[in-house]
């Protein structure tokens, strides 16, 4: 098992995941301050806020841009709250920013493959977990697809988008992830039908 | 057997579940040639399996069938499946017709 890795980019296909870095606080923050950031927890007021906070993120962390092959940045993902002891980790903090960008591309479908390949297979964690706020159905639609077990409900847990509301914990085994997980998400990305190492058509 | 506008409704009825999640500026249109996924398609990953639940659940209530969509047989047809409203309900009649 590895539990240090150096902080690399994760390549794909279609995307890659490449480090956060203090310099995407603006577009990140702008990303945040977007519709679809809405069912998510409340993050950085400014932009200094979120360049403070991308530089506090703790070296056992590793937080990403999801980029096409064009290096047009689009999304954010992370795994965080990883614990070698019990071999466990959290994805999370996962946002397409720029849907244009993502528009025909399966971004979203081949950046979790990615980190939890990083989560898995380098990382040699047996669990991942987390939360999704109840009013976001179609992330509870997806994270259910892609086998995650609902595993429990924390009550009026969250204050997001003007209201309290529950928060679904979701849990996922290194061996639901090989049986259910991965061919689900490899047939996502298949669905795309674009050929391999294409870039984003609009390009 | 099953005629091909119940299935058509029963995708029109996921994409309006999706797009009542969407932004107005973002909904998509029902109409049989919408693309679904894929170059000029207006969906991503999370609306496509939005839509993938929900036409599987409409199939298994409505229907009392089951279909896979995103199985093998899925993504090696030569058009994919998710090319438009009308390919999805084309190859979701194929499966059905199979029993």
């Amino acid at each position: 098992m590895v539990i240090s890795e150096n902080k690399q980019t994760l390549e794909g296909h279609y995307v890659n995941l490449r480090p956060l870095q203090v310099e995407d606080a603006e577009l990140t923050f702008g990303w945040r301050q977007g519709a679809r950031a809405i069912l998510l927890n409340q993050g950085a007021q400014t932009v200094d806020q979120q360049a403070r906070w991308i530089a506090s993120r703790p070296a056992s962390e590793y937080n990403f841009i999801i980029e096409t092959k064009s290096h047009r940045h689009i999304g954010m993902l992370s795994l965080s709250g990883i614990d070698a002891v019990n071999r466990v980790g959290e994805p999370g903090r996962f946002l397409i920013g720029d849907e244009e960008g993502a528009q025909g591309l399966p971004a979203a479908a081949e950046a979790m493959k990615l980190l939890y390949e990083l989560a898995f297979d380098r990382l040699g964690l047996r669990r991942v977990w987390g939360i999704v706020a109840e009013d976001n159905r179609r992330m509870v639609k997806w994270q259910t697809y892609l086998g995650m077990t609902r595993e429990g409900c924390l009550r009026e847990h969250l204050f997001i988008n003007g209201h309290v509301q529950n928060a679904i914990i979701f849990g996922l085994l290194v061996s639901e992830y090989r049986r259910t997980t991965l061919p689900r998400l490899e047939s996502l990305i298949a669905a795309a039908g674009l050929p391999v190492a294409s870039v984003h058509p609009s390009e | 057997m099953v005629i091909k506008t119940t299935v058509i409704d029963i995708i029109y009825r996921a994409l309006q579940a999706l797009n009542g999640e969407l932004p107005a500026d973002k909904q998509v249109p029902l109409d049989t040639q919408t693309r679904l996924f894929g170059p000029e398609s207006t969906l991503d990953s999370l609306s496509l399996v939005s839509v993938i639940v929900d036409v599987e659940t409409g199939i298994a209530d409505d229907l009392g069938k089951t279909v896979s969509l995103t199985d093998d047989e899925a993504m090696t047809q030569q058009v994919s499946p998710f090319s438009s409203v009308d390919t999805l309900a084309d190859y979701i009649l194929k499966q059905l017709a199979r029993g």
